[in-house]
């Protein structure tokens, strides 16, 4: 056990790295999986979300949770990241049961925790406020790039409704509602696009409503899931890279041994490092703390991660440049992390915000 | 919030103005030459308050403070201004290896003088022929008649000329090499051996010296460990260096960063987009840095942030002072009255954190090797230079 986990985080990681590995190793995992272009790995999320109950980690324990909150996340989303496998414990566990548990209404609650905790539903979220209309009790609209909206069986929005935003759910197959799988250059993950036509409004659902600043703070806070995503999958990339080079003999000695690759290893080391402790403190902080900190996790991780994958390859030589060897996997993750979620330049200008006020 | 630090606010408010006040932001390192008088008056009357060496044990006047009091008494400190502490070689090197590796004899004689702040110490591992290559110093030291005489020469000595005290790795064994055969002893510098010259640094001021030793001497009694032991105590003394020693340091880059701050929204560098980013990311890192610290703190284990925070601070710190002069722009040249400014100390002083202490490229090596398991490098004598 080591600060800031406990021994119940290191019980879960252990049963989590098990079962993804075991499946996965590190995204040499099922090339049927991302060769089906389907980016989606239903028997695996089956046995992970219901035989090893953790898509409820951070739920409340009286809605059937583990209410391990985000730093049993943050134990999650890494090995997720170390294994790149193919399941949607990243909308499902960490922004839509947050969604529901901080803007739900009572009846949402007991409705939907119990059965996301159980496995027994997945559900998605896009920010819909700028996307939908509603005209004579009919929504419509298109959003682009959902994770995991093909699979989930029910899709959250936000919606603007005056002063307000609410929390809607379309569920899966309703009637005007397409979802279109999208090839993405990163092929272990499952993006769709979302066409709604004419939903009735009646067949949509009610979830809660809230501020928008509440909704703001959620997502924000949603991002040290992904943060941890990345370290987990940096610290993934460096182990592979060691262990190569360590094998890899030229001139006559393991490539490991040459300054060159030593520093740029210990390089990759101290981002790693300094992404974990922002991550770490993101998941820790409370209050109005932690909006900032999620900001902070999510810019400095995402950039560590691409920077890390971006230098394993270049540590590997040619074999890094394989398509059979699966350390491109972690280079596409960490540019679609950086690039879906937006670029860690816009964080930065938050901050800066904060700090120097607006530009003139 | 602890009461020990509501307490020390107490205390700063009531004590650091009147003539103690010209002394708020100055004399960090780089501003070494601002008031060393008085600021060790100011150490002395930290010390008779009881706000020295808090996490000692309670026989050497230590009042129990957790790693985390520390934190936040540092941080009260830096928010007040407090001046840059003569002391922090004793209180945060020497003091937690005596209390290692010291004898009792050795405890009671150093300790009440560094908690009182009044005896000052410096550090003498440097050499011309061992810098990154520590274990290669030269300098002898030989026991006769109850005493070790000390002879050679060390470099880059911080703060001597304002010391009472140096700490020295010498060689004992004739003959021996590299870390073996090494000793670690207490030496009193005003005596007839001992030889102080500084030198200037590109800062302008000159916080490092050269210390001759010419038949220097001290006690029998004064050597932490035992002849052979020099290596071993010298590189504990160093984690605590690479270590938690900079807090008290660290928690000043705050300050530093909010004056950058303050500069760029009155000269309008803060609507420059790149310094825009850059100051964002200064202030990233160093939430990250001060989190590091709670891992260190808080894990009985070594973690990854023990391994990468020297390397970390020390750039963070490079990369503000070339900030900081981005912003500054071409003012940035301009010396007015004849004396660095603030900024100007901070880009300059800034230069020498990725080297002392072990510079970048050790650490690398140290990370690599240690964190890693990646081989370690070949020791030399092989290697011809062609000339
Ligand atoms: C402001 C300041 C204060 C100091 N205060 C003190 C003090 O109080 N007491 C004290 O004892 N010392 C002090 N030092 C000395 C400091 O510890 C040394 O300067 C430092 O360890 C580097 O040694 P060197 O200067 O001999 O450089 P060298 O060791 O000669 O290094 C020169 C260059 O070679 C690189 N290099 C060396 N070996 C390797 C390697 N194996 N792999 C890769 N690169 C390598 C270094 O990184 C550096 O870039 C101070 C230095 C400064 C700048």
């Amino acid at each position: 056990m080591s600060f800031p986990f406990s021994d119940d985080h290191d019980m879960i990681r252990e049963a989590v790295r098990g079962v993804l590995q075991d499946a996965y190793d590190g995204g040499k995992g099922p090339e049927h999986i991302y060769k089906s272009g389907a980016g989606y790995d239903a028997e695996l999320w089956t046995s992970f979300a219901q035989d090893l109950g953790m898509a409820g980690i951070a739920i409340d324990e009286a809605y059937g949770g583990a209410a391990l909150g985000d730093l049993g996340r943050v134990v999650i989303m890494e090995e997720l990241g170390a294994s790149l496998a193919s399941i949607p414990f990243s909308p499902c566990s960490t922004i839509a049961s947050d969604m529901i548990a901080g803007v739900g209404s009572d009846e949402a609650k007991e409705e939907w925790l119990p059965k996301i905790a159980a496995g027994e539903a997945i559900f998605a979220y896009t920010d819909g406020h700028h996307a939908l209309t509603v005209e004579g009790g009919k929504l419509s609209g298109r959003v682009n790039m959902v994770l995991y909206g093909a699979q989930a069986d029910v899709l959250l929005m936000s919606f603007r409704d005056g002063d307000k935003f609410k929390l809607i759910g379309i569920p899966q197959g309703v009637k005007g509602y397409g979802a279109e799988t999208v090839e993405t250059m990163d092929p272990t993950r499952s993006f769709s696009n979302i066409t709604l036509q004419d939903v009735m409004m009646k067949d949509v659902m009610h979830l809660g409503e809230g501020t928008p600043e509440q909704f703001d703070a959620i997502v924000k806070t949603s991002f040290i899931g992904l943060a941890a995503e990345c370290v987990g999958g940096a610290q993934k990339a460096l182990d592979m890279t060691l262990e190569y080079l360590g094998q890899r003999v030229q001139f006559g000695r393991p490539i490991a041994s040459f300054q060159a690759i030593k520093h740029r290893a210990a390089d990759m080391y101290i981002a790693i490092e300094a992404a974990r402790n922002a991550v770490y403190a993101a998941a820790m902080a409370e209050g109005d703390d932690k909006v900032e900190a999620a900001l902070i996790a999510k810019a400095y991780a995402s950039d560590a991660f691409f920077d890390v994958a971006g230098h394993a390859i270049q540590l590997h030589g040619g074999i890094g440049f394989t398509w059979e060897y699966p350390l491109h996997y972690f280079f596409k993750r960490a540019r679609a992390n950086r690039a879906v979620f937006g670029q860690s330049a816009r964080e930065y200008e938050r901050l800066a915000t904060i700090l120097l006020g607006e530009a003139a | 919030m602890s009461t020990l630090r509501d307490e020390f606010r107490d205390w700063l408010n009531d004590n650091l103005k009147g003539e103690y006040e010209c002394l708020r932001w100055r004399g960090m390192p780089g501003d070494d030459e601002a008031y060393p008088e008085l600021r060790k008056i100011w150490e002395a009357k930290l010390g008779e308050a009881g706000w020295i060496g808090l996490d000692w044990p309670s026989e050497y006047g230590g009042r129990g403070a957790s790693d985390a009091d520390i934190i936040e008494l540092a941080e009260e400190y830096a928010e007040h201004g407090g001046p840059g502490r003569c002391g922090h070689i004793g209180e945060t090197l020497l003091a937690p290896t005596l209390l290692a590796y010291g004898t009792k004899e050795q405890q009671d004689k150093y300790l009440p003088g560094i908690k009182n702040g009044t005896e000052f110490w410096c550090q003498g591992y440097s050499e011309p022929g061992a810098g990154s290559d520590l274990a290669n110093v030269k300098t002898k030291a030989r026991l006769e008649n109850g005493e070790w005489i000390i002879d050679g020469q060390k470099i880059w000595t911080s703060l001597a000329l304002e010391s009472d005290y140096i700490f020295v790795v010498a060689r004992a064994e004739p003959g021996s090499v590299g870390n073996k055969g090494l000793v670690f002893l207490l030496v009193k510098l005003d005596q007839p051996g001992v030889d102080i010259r500084p030198i200037k640094q590109m800062s302008g001021s000159s916080e490092f010296n050269e210390v001759y030793f010419t038949e220097a001497k001290c006690a029998e009694g004064d050597i932490v460990g035992k002849v052979g032991d020099g290596w071993r105590v010298a590189m504990a003394l160093l984690a605590f260096e690479r270590g938690t020693s900079t807090i008290g340091q660290q928690m000043t880059f705050k300050n530093e960063l909010n004056a950058v701050i303050k500069l760029a929204k009155q000269n309008g560098a803060a609507n420059d987009p790149l310094i825009r980013t850059r100051i964002a990311k200064a202030y990233t890192e160093l939430q990250i840095m001060k989190f590091g610290f709670r891992r260190t703190l808080s894990s009985d284990q070594m973690s990854g942030a023990d391994f990468t925070s020297k390397i970390f601070w020390s750039t963070w710190h490079r990369n503000l002072g070339e900030l900081a002069a981005d912003v500054m722009g071409a003012s940035a040249e301009i010396i007015n009255e004849g004396e660095f400014s603030a900024l100007q100390k901070l880009f300059l002083y800034s230069r020498a954190d990725t080297i002392y202490g072990g510079t970048n490229q050790i650490q690398r090596n140290i990370i690599a090797e240690r964190a890693l398991g990646m081989p370690r490098e070949p020791r030399g004598g092989q290697m011809v230079t062609k000339g």
